[in-house]
């Protein structure tokens, strides 16, 4: 059982997707995410050890990896690939119930801006961390991101800009949030961002790398 | 020396006179004369007006002539969303809807946005001759990444030989830009490729370099200059940039500039950047952004760095902030102002000056920052110098120059920001201007005449009075009171007649007077040493 979270953890890891896929060229020719976790799930595992044992595990591991500046957006984006895979054999007990979601996750690219490579990562990691995301997309202002907040109540926000020119945005929509939804928690990312930025416009979480904001969510929650 | 010829001479890594100032005035420049970004984008004549006056405004030794990396992407069939307030961005990636690269062809000259843009570059040659002009290109990962959206990370890993034909693509767009651009009178071919910031330096040498290369190559050629801009957290690929042979690097905040400094200098390239676009230019102050851009200058020093912002700077960055740089790097003594501001300043005790000036003689402090090397400050010094005499030592004058540190505490203390300013009695003056000699020597009679008003008010005093006997002191106790009376006064009398304390006040003829003032000097507060010797210095 332990061997076989073991394999799907390292499937998501090195992004090895399915048996078709020919990336990562060392595992060329061997079950991927996708097989084994059908496999886990077939052979009666339960779903949320399948979640926490295999896939979380692996996803943490290129997390870190990527923070630590080994592996960079396109490695993490085959790993994302890999656990979304996987994940759509757990799909039916999340929608049963049987599986737990840890919170709720709103993520946007501020308006402006129609940049979403970092938006997806982070979108990505925090999915395979176990959180239901919901997406916004790009150009997400204010009134958009307080109506998802207020369907989603007790939800954390993620505000992403890739641009010097619409990051400034980010300090006006963190205000009418915190205006129209005070005690929500606001993460932002993105290329020009930083920690200091982050004091100057009162988000509560700055993280140079989708693993921090994963860590982060998962702090919040515990 | 022209700015242009400032600029080139960092290129070559020649030492400078003064380092070069290029602000990257994108769509700030419509801000500049009124037009949303959308209008100025897609029009040769609003693109010449916004650069001429950016020029006009921010005397810069290089500009760019438009920073918008979505020309050529929507020539190439990509959809763009305009926006008023930023460049467009790309929306769509027409390799994902069934186009495929052999469907695509090298833009002309004429094609889209470039015919505009060729002619502001014309116009802006011709009526700026002594400003370097940067034409700006995306680069060929970017432009990869607009045609085939994000799927090209996946595809080096998947499809390594589909994704370097369409680099090989992409890059030959950036010759033929790059050809465009040089014709029309750039000095500079900036290659802004800010998506390699998102891959590791293995695959930028294996999908990058080799064409990036061929590109600065043809620049070379074409006897232009080349620079090779990233954004972001880039660190990891300056090396393998640097291994492209432009002639400079540029890099955001997000990459420590002392870092980029000794890959560039290494590998014999000159380097940019590094102005914090965001905090410090949209959000701070000129005097942040001037510390800011200070402390970069140091760091970079006068051999091949340009002082830039770290990107395209926001449409609304406040014109006072820009114009802040400006005002340093054309001005050496702002320069040493902040230099020893910054370098002070944050370790200072301030001195609790509330009670200075109170002394008889009215104190003009001249702040400078030495009056032997700041021709502002020496004339500033001269000026009071001359009006003291004036006053017949009524008025003390002294000069505190800052690059001392008790000089730069008592600046800081009296909340003193320019140099020169003069202080009277502690109390800011005259400030950067030399005052008339008439104004001067007014304010300081003001300030006379209200120290004579305090004096007047505040006075109190004592007599003592001795003698070897009580009656040999009479005949002149009552001269005291009557003289006290006359005046309409009162004063306290002592007659002393011990003649231990005659010893002690050296009296040996009596009888004799002393008289003692008592002028309250300070309450409510600890006034500090520096204060208190002002007061004994005023005794003895």
């Amino acid at each position: 059982m332990e061997e076989l979270y073991g394999k799907i953890a390292h499937c998501v890891e090195f992004g090895k997707i399915n048996l078709a896929s020919p990336y990562p060229p060392d595992m060329k020719g061997q079950e991927g995410a996708d097989e084994l976790t059908k496999k886990a799930i077939d052979e009666g595992f339960p779903p949320e050890e399948v979640l926490k044992k295999g896939l979380v595990v692996g996803m943490e591991k290129i997390g870190v990896k990527f923070r630590e500046n080994k592996v960079f957006v396109p490695q993490v984006l085959m790993s994302a690939k890999a656990m979304s895979t996987a994940m759509e054999h757990l799909r039916p007990f999340f929608e049963s119930g049987a599986v737990k979601r840890k919170g709720i996750f709103v993520i946007g690219t501020v308006a402006g801006d129609l940049h979403d490579i970092g938006k997806n990562l982070v979108s990505m990691m925090v999915k395979g961390s176990g959180f239901e995301v919901v997406d916004l997309g790009t150009d997400v202002n204010g009134q958009q991101f307080i109506e998802a907040i207020k369907q989603h109540p007790g939800c954390y926000v993620g505000l992403s800009a890739l641009l010097t020119t619409t990051m400034v945005n980010m300090e006006k929509i963190v205000a009418e949030i915190k205006a129209a939804v005070p005690d929500t928690k606001i993460l932002i990312g993105g290329a020009p961002v930083s920690e200091e930025f982050k004091e100057k416009i009162h988000a509560d979480f700055y993280s140079r790398d989708p693993q921090g904001a994963v860590d982060f969510l998962n702090r919040s929650v515990a | 020396m022209t700015g242009r010829a400032l600029v080139k001479q960092a290129f070559q890594l020649r030492k400078a006179e003064r380092i070069p100032w290029v602000p990257f005035v994108g769509v700030h420049g419509a801000r500049l004369i009124g037009a949303t970004a959308t209008a100025y984008l897609q029009s040769a004549d609003l693109l010449f007006q916004g650069v001429s006056k950016a020029i006009e405004l921010y005397q810069p030794d290089g500009i760019p002539v438009v920073f918008d990396l979505q020309m050529e992407a929507e020539i190439l069939g990509c959809k763009l969303a305009w926006s008023d307030h930023n460049p467009p961005a790309v929306v769509s990636h027409p390799l994902l809807e069934g186009k495929t690269l052999a469907d695509m062809q090298i833009p002309d000259k004429n094609a889209g946005r470039i015919k505009l843009t060729l002619e502001a570059t014309r116009r802006l040659r011709n009526a700026h001759p002594d400003v370097a002009l940067y034409g700006l290109i995306t680069g060929p990962f970017t432009l990869a990444l607009h045609l085939l959206g994000t799927d090209i990370f996946m595809k080096m890993l998947e499809d390594p030989d589909s994704m370097t034909a369409l680099l090989q693509f992409t890059n030959e767009v950036g010759k033929h830009m790059a050809s465009y651009y040089i014709e029309a009178g750039c000095d500079i071919v900036a290659v802004v490729d800010p998506m390699t910031s998102q891959i590791d330096p293995m695959s930028f040498e294996t999908f990058v370099t080799p064409c990036a290369t061929g590109l600065f190559e043809h620049i070379r050629q074409q006897g232009a200059l080349s620079s090779f801009f990233v954004c972001g957290h880039a660190q990891q690929n300056i090396e393998a940039m640097c291994g492209c042979k432009p002639d400079n690097i540029s890099i955001d905040e997000n990459i420590p500039l002392d870092y980029v400094k000794e890959v560039a200098l290494k590998n014999d390239l000159s380097f940019g950047g590094n102005i914090k676009l965001t905090v410090v230019m949209l959000m701070g102050t000129p005097n942040d952004v001037q510390e800011n851009a200070l402390e970069c200058m140091d760091m970079g020093g006068n051999k091949g760095f340009i002082l830039a912002p770290g990107c395209d700077m926001p449409m609304d960055t406040p014109i006072e902030n820009v114009k802040a740089v400006t005002g340093l790097v054309h001005d050496p003594y702002r320069q040493e102002v902040v230099r020893a501001m910054e370098k002070e300043q944050s370790k200072l005790d301030l001195l609790n000056l509330k009670d200075y000036g109170q002394t008889d003689r009215v104190v003009v402090d001249v702040i400078t920052l030495d009056s032997e090397s700041c021709a502002p400050c020496q004339y500033m010094v001269e000026a009071v110098k001359k009006v003291t005499p004036h006053f017949e030592g009524l008025v003390e004058w002294r000069e505190h120059a800052i690059k001392k540190l008790e000089a730069v505490t008592f600046m800081s203390s009296l909340m003193v920001k320019n140099i020169p300013t003069i202080c009277i009695d502690g109390k800011i003056a005259f400030v950067s201007q030399i005052p008339p000699r008439q104004e001067l020597i007014a304010a300081i009679q003001k300030r006379i005449n209200e120290k004579l008003k305090l004096k007047l008010k505040s006075k109190k005093g004592e007599l003592f009075i001795f003698g070897k006997t009580a009656e040999e002191c009479q005949d002149l106790i009552a001269n005291v009171k009557r003289a006290t009376a006359e005046l309409g006064q009162q004063m306290e009398i002592k007659m002393i007649t011990d003649p231990h304390q005659l010893a002690i006040f050296g009296i040996t003829e009596t009888p004799a007077a002393i008289l003692a003032e008592y002028k309250v000097k300070s309450t409510g507060t600890n006034p500090s040493v520096e204060i208190i010797k002002e007061w004994v210095k005023n005794v003895y």
